[in-house]
């Protein structure tokens, strides 16, 4: 209970401190919290987007370097700094990204701006093996995603 | 900050690295005995001639001074136009870093 009163302080005074600098942007960590704290995969994108059915094309994924290739496992070295590509064609309003291996299963959430190429690259930490799973929200209201499996010699979360 | 933008073919490339610890509730726990001293970047957003261009929440789950890549249209910028961003943490930090595009 405590925990959750710090957060929800600590969430209202980071919302304060972002609307200034920001007008126009979402803090989606403010405005959907649940999506943050969800345990399982399929909760967070229940959370964020309301439902789990996504179409598997259109987007674009690479973890570790290895190519996007269905059934195929990629290997991570370390799991401390898994780069993570990915990309999409698709007129979008927000992309996310999730992983079943730590904790808790969100990642980041982008949100697409008039000037966005959608095409992104970024550095995440995972725990143990796992999935990684991108999801576009198309300006069409659909979902569409990619996911990549991925094996992780050395965990990223003991510190 | 670290930050590095490059406009070609009308397309403007970035780069930034943000100095951050990143870190868990599991890795606080750890070495603090208390989860609440988890740290990490929760939101990054970047402005170019008062635009927003790029804009992202963030969880823990970045690597420790996450690298970002981005890639913003670039006819309504020249060379020479300064990138600022900025970052926020769980703790209500934030740092600024800006960049001229090359």
């Amino acid at each position: 209970m405590q925990r959750r009163q710090f957060l929800n302080i600590t969430l209202g005074a980071l919302a304060l401190a972002v609307v200034p600098a920001s007008v126009k942007a979402e803090d989606f960590r403010t405005s959907k919290p649940a999506v943050w704290s969800a345990h399982k995969m399929d909760d967070a994108i229940k959370a964020m987007y309301g439902t789990t059915t996504t179409i598997e094309k259109g987007v674009k994924l690479s973890a570790a370097n290895v190519a996007f290739d269905a059934g195929t496992m990629a290997t991570a070295a370390n799991g401390g700094a898994i780069p993570v590509d990915f990309s999409t064609k698709i007129e979008a309003k927000t992309i996310a990204v999730f992983q079943d291996s730590n904790p808790e299963s969100a990642v980041c959430v982008y949100e697409v701006n008039k000037y966005s190429v959608n095409n992104y690259s970024i550095k995440i930490k995972m725990a143990n093996p796992g999935t990684i799973k991108v999801i576009v929200e198309g300006t069409d209201g659909k979902l569409y995603s990619a996911t990549q499996k991925l094996n992780v010699a050395k965990g990223g979360c003991e510190g | 900050m670290k930050i590095k933008a490059k406009l070609k073919k009308g397309v403007v490339s970035v780069k930034a690295m943000a100095k951050h610890d990143m870190m868990t509730y599991n890795q606080a726990e750890k070495k603090t005995g208390n989860k609440d001293d988890a740290n990490f970047i929760t939101h990054i957003s970047a402005t170019c001639n008062g635009e927003t261009v790029f804009d992202m929440s963030t969880s823990q789950f970045l690597s420790k001074n996450p690298i970002f890549k981005f890639k913003f249209k670039g006819e309504a910028f020249k060379k020479g136009d300064k990138l600022l961003m900025t970052w926020t943490d769980r703790k209500g930090n934030t740092e600024n870093g800006k960049s001229k595009i090359k």
